[in-house]
Order: C-alpha cells, then sequence, then structure tokens
C-alpha cells in the first residue's frame, strides 16, 4: 500500500533561470581542501615521519660511500633514483593519497563535504593536490640532503633532473592512487600496493606495450636520457627504456595523470556510501 | 520544496526505505520513527548523497544527485559524530562554507557567525577534539547553517546536548524556519513538537503518517488501545466492564489479568475502578496500554497495515 502524502504549501517549481547557480567555483574548492589537507598533515606524528623520509636516503648514500672505493657517480645517481623518486615517493603517496575518502567516512566527514556543491570532486582533487605538493616537498628536501653528502663531482648539476623526476612521480603515482582510493575506499592502502607492485613494477618492466602506459617506464627513460646513458646502455637493457624525446615522456605522465584523476572524479561523483559505512 | 515519488532505496537485499512518496513544502518538518526506522536513508536521499534504487527524488524541482545547483542551497547536519581531532570549530566551519562557494575571507565572517549564534563562540579556537559532544554538535549545526542554504537538514541534531543547550538550539532551529525551510529527523516526538513542525512518520523504511503534529496525536487516539487489569476475579470484572460502552473488547490472560480494548481509555479506567469498588473486586493493577513513541509506532504501523493491535 502506498500513500501519498502532502504537507505544507507547494509552491510553483522555480522557473530553471531563477535557481540560484552554485556560488564556488570547482578551483576555489579544490584549493580550500588542499589547504585543509595540508593543515591536517602538519601534526608531530606526520612531520617525524617525514623527518625520517628526508634523512633516509643521506643515510643510505652515506652508508654506501664508505662502503665502496673510486668514483661511483653512476652508482650515486641509481640508488639516489631508486630511493627518491621511487620508494620515498610511492610511500609519502601511499600515505596521503591513499585514505582520500578513507579517512573522511571514518572521521565522520564525509557527509559534510559529500552535500557541498562541487564537495566529492574538490576532496579528490584537493587531495590530490595537497598530496603532491607534500610529497615532492619531503622528496625535494631529502634529494637536496642526499645531494651534499652524495659525494658526486657537481653534485647539484643532477638537482633539475631529479626535481623533474620527483615532480612526475608524485603527479604520476597520486593519480594512480586515486582508483583505489575512491573504488574500494577501506582497502586503498592494500589495493595501491597491489596496483604499485603489478602496474609500475611489473608491467612496467615488461618489454611489450603494456609498459607504455607505467609511469615508471617514462621516469627511467627521463633518467637514462638525462644521464646521457642511451648508448652505453646493452641491447637488452634498451628495451627498458623508451628513446621518444623529452616532452612525450613528461606529456606522456601528464596525459596518464589526467585520465586517471578523470576517471576516479567520475567513479567517485557517483558513488554512494550507507549510513552503516560512515563515522 | 522536496517530493519523493515511490522512491525506495536498497542496500543489496536490505532495504533503506520502501515505496515512500510523499511531498513536503517550504517550512518545517519533522522525521519522526525509531532507531533503524530509515530516517538517515531517507535523508541520504533528500541531500544527494544517495540516489534511490526506484522511484524519483526532487528538490526544488530537481533531483539532488550530483547536482550542483540543488547542493548549494542544502545544509546538512549529519548524525554521527565529528572526529575531526586537530581543526578548531572556526577553521572546521570556514572550510564548509568555502566548499560551498565563498571566498576564504567571506567564509570566515560567516563562520564566525553561525558560532556565535551556536554559542559557541567562546571556544572557536579549541581544537574539536578537545571539545565535549555537545559542542561538536553546535559546530556541525554551525557547518550546516554558516552558508545560509534555503533548506536546513539536521539528522538528530539535538543528540548529546544537555537540557539548557537543547532549549537554545531549538529555539535557534525554530527561528530559523520561519523564513526558511527545515527538515529534523529524530527519534524524539518531543523534540519535533518544540519545533512546531509538520511530522512524517517513517518506520520500518515505511512512512506510515504524516500530518501536523496534531493530526497524528488525534489519529493515535482514534486507535484503540488496551487496559491490563491484574485482579483477583476478573471474569467478575468483565461482566461489570461489559456494561460499559467504552468497552470494544475483552479476552483473559492466564487466571487474574483480564485485558479490555477500548478507544477511551481514561474513561473505561475510571469505569473498572468504580465497578470493581462496587463488587468488592480486590485489583491489584490497572495499566494502560503502551503509550510510548514505540508504542505509538506499532499502533501506526497496524493502523498502515489494516490490521487490529
Amino acid at each position: 500500500m502506498t500513500t501519498t502524502n502532502t504537507i505544507g504549501t507547494m509552491p510553483p517549481p522555480p522557473a530553471a533561470d531563477a535557481q540560484p547557480l552554485p556560488r564556488g567555483t570547482l578551483l576555489a574548492a579544490v584549493l580550500a581542501v588542499a589547504g585543509f589537507q595540508l593543515r591536517r598533515l602538519f601534526t608531530l606524528p606526520r612531520l617525524a615521519i617525514a623527518a625520517l623520509g628526508v634523512l633516509f636516503p643521506a643515510a643510505v648514500l652515506m652508508a654506501v660511500r664508505k662502503t665502496l672505493s673510486g668514483s661511483m657517480d653512476g652508482t650515486v645517481v641509481v640508488i639516489l633514483y631508486a630511493l627518491i623518486p621511487e620508494a620515498l615517493c610511492m610511500l609519502g603517496l601511499l600515505v596521503t593519497m591513499c585514505p582520500a575518502v578513507a579517512d573522511e567516512l571514518e572521521r565522520g566527514t564525509w557527509a559534510h563535504i559529500a552535500v557541498r556543491p562541487h564537495g566529492r570532486r574538490a576532496l579528490l582533487l584537493g587531495t590530490f593536490l595537497a598530496a603532491v605538493a607534500w610529497t615532492a616537498a619531503v622528496a625535494i628536501l631529502a634529494l637536496c640532503l642526499a645531494l651534499a653528502v652524495s659525494g658526486m663531482a657537481h653534485p647539484w648539476r643532477r638537482f633539475p633532473l631529479f626535481a623533474a623526476l620527483v615532480g612526475l612521480s608524485c603527479l604520476g603515482r597520486a593519480a594512480l592512487f586515486a582508483l583505489p582510493a575512491v573504488i574500494v575506499p577501506k582497502r586503498a592502502l592494500v589495493a595501491s600496493v597491489g596496483v604499485a607492485i603489478v602496474v609500475e613494477y611489473l608491467a612496467g618492466f615488461l618489454p611489450a606495450v603494456v609498459n607504455q602506459l607505467t609511469v615508471s617506464l617514462r621516469l627511467r627513460s627521463l633518467l637514462v636520457q638525462g644521464m646521457g646513458w642511451g648508448r652505453q646502455m646493452p641491447a637488452g637493457m634498451q628495451l627498458l627504456i623508451d628513446t621518444n624525446p623529452v616532452w612525450v615522456q613528461c606529456g606522456a605522465v601528464v596525459l596518464l595523470a589526467g585520465v586517471l584523476l578523470v576517471a576516479s572524479v567520475l567513479i567517485l561523483d557517483r558513488r554512494q556510501f550507507p549510513p552503516s559505512e560512515e563515522g | 520544496m522536496l517530493s519523493l515519488c515511490h522512491v525506495t532505496k536498497l542496500y543489496g537485499s536490505v532495504i533503506g526505505v520502501n515505496d515512500v512518496t510523499v511531498e513536503l513544502g517550504t517550512g518545517a518538518h519533522g522525521l519522526l520513527g525509531p532507531n533503524g526506522a530509515g530516517k538517515t536513508t531517507f535523508l541520504g536521499l533528500v541531500t544527494g548523497q544517495l540516489r534511490a534504487s526506484i522511484g524519483e527524488v526532487k528538490v526544488f524541482g530537481e533531483p539532488p544527485f550530483a547536482n550542483p545547483r540543488v547542493l548549494a542551497r542544502i545544509g546538512f547536519c549529519p548524525a554521527a559524530d565529528l572526529t575531526e581531532r586537530h581543526a578548531t570549530p572556526r577553521q572546521w566551519v570556514r572550510y564548509l562554507v568555502q566548499l560551498s562557494g565563498y571566498s576564504p575571507a567571506a567564509a570566515a565572517v560567516r563562520a564566525e557567525r553561525a558560532l556565535e549564534q551556536v554559542g559557541l563562540g567562546e571556544a572557536i579556537l579549541r581544537p574539536l577534539g578537545t571539545l565535549s559532544k555537545g559542542m561538536r554538535q553546535r559546530a556541525k549545526l554551525a557547518g550546516a547553517m554558516a552558508h545560509e542554504p534555503d533548506l536546513l537538514v539536521l539528522d538528530e541534531p539535538f543528540d548529546g546536548l544537555d537540557p539548557l543547550a537543547r532549549h537554545e538550539l531549538v529555539g535557534l532551529v525554530r527561528r530559523w524556519a520561519v523564513d526558511r525551510s527545515l527538515l529534523v529527523a529524530s527519534h524524539l516526538l518531543h523534540e519535533i513538537e518544540a519545533l512546531k513542525a509538520g511530522l512524517v512518520v517513517i518506520l520500518g523504511g515505511r512512512l506510515v503518517a504524516s500530518g501536523t503534529v496534531g493530526e497524528i496525536r488525534d489519529l493515535v487516539e482514534s486507535l484503540p488501545t488496551e487496559l491490563r487489569v491484574v485482579c483477583d476475579e476478573p471474569r467478575r470484572l468483565a461482566e461489570k466492564t461489559c456494561q460499559s460502552a467504552a468497552a470494544e473488547s475483552l479476552r483473559f490472560e492466564g487466571e487474574n489479568v483480564l485485558i479490555v480494548g477500548t478507544r477511551s481509555p481514561q474513561a473505561l479506567a475510571e469505569r473498572i475502578a468504580a465497578g470493581a469498588l462496587e463488587a468488592g473486586i480486590m485489583v491489584r493493577e490497572l495499566v494502560p496500554g503502551d503509550r510510548s513513541l514505540e508504542g505509538l509506532f506499532g499502533r501506526l504501523v497496524h493502523l498502515h497495515r489494516g490490521v487490529a493491535p
């Protein structure tokens, strides 16, 4: 049995042009979220973890310097690459990007944000910006410290290359982790680790077309090109890099990040969380 | 202002709301129902957090789900406690107002005004984690009101408040509803009564009644209720009770209990007491039927299903 119930006076539906448009722009909302998320990251435990992240590559390099002798610039560059744009950026983004939605559900703040005009999109894009800014800042500090203790000849000449690798790594990986964050928010961390292993370190090292869709191929290729190692590499190793020019590598990462972010935003726009999943 | 047309919301095989059709005009409305009745799902549909599995939801003439035009006109205070720890109420409310499209400066002004309104003016710089539940509740309310929406939706807004704070906030919300719309969900009838709001009663995901508080009370009063009489000689007392036109049904439970159905419990109780006195029957208990809100809901459900209580 269905009953129709009418209470109070029903005003005539307002004409479309009479309806107030949202007063805010998406960009303003995104910046608000980014600012709020960054403020959340400025807590003692988070700062302590970030400090560890900054110190760790330098500590490893110092240990390596004590072990190896002679010219070791190439080794140092490889270690720097493995530790900073790969490991440190990956870990930083796992911690900051994966809980984008899960944190809000846990804190009971999701409903407050989801009812705002651009709340869902702003949450994802703002968290993305905050995650990239935070992780890149930590990685750049770590890079500076590591270069300072690296013992390489002219270490600061490597800074632009590595800073670019850090930026691209953060951009691409944060977008990659946005997908698990919106699809399986409560298992985002585990899912993202899986995605990182399968996509970045398995598919990324396959000498097949599929590796063109990974950030790790682009970063490796940029490193090889930036260091001028292309011709010295054995033929087998050359299968693991892409020889296209720098702008193609950078454009590919930006395009990949854009596609992943748009997909994540569209998914989050349609996501529904039963009341039992909140709080 | 809002309409639901044959709306059903399913969570897998669990029904949140079931075939609800209702239209609410501008003004204050209370959504009343016990825990688990489907109130939060109803509000989730209205505030665009959930999409109906079947049927159509419209707010201000448009579907609210993923619709920024509608969402810009809604303020929502959810029931779940705010466990944001480090932000202060000022930061939190300003953040929400910014998400509604205001510049940081305008958001700061509105946030402070709203926090003053809810009586949190002196605690705006304390981290939310150090505030009592009642104060966090006020901060939530300020966040919902600060951007001055056309429709304010509150889910159990007075939970955790002491009686004085409850009284203050009821007054605040009532003043709000003078020229704007309000939808308040609660499981406490007196909260809705205090807001002088129209009532929508929901139970088991179904809408079982709607109207003004007076209309609902009249409806409930018109339903038969039962008196339970514990005495030494229930059959003799039943004979006396039958003489009253107010008694509509009789039955016995065990050796000493007489149950009488009536629409005039007060008059019948007086008649039973007088009859027992006359006949010298010892009455040990005379208990009216369940008049609690749960009882009210139960009787409304029976009415809705067309069966006697």
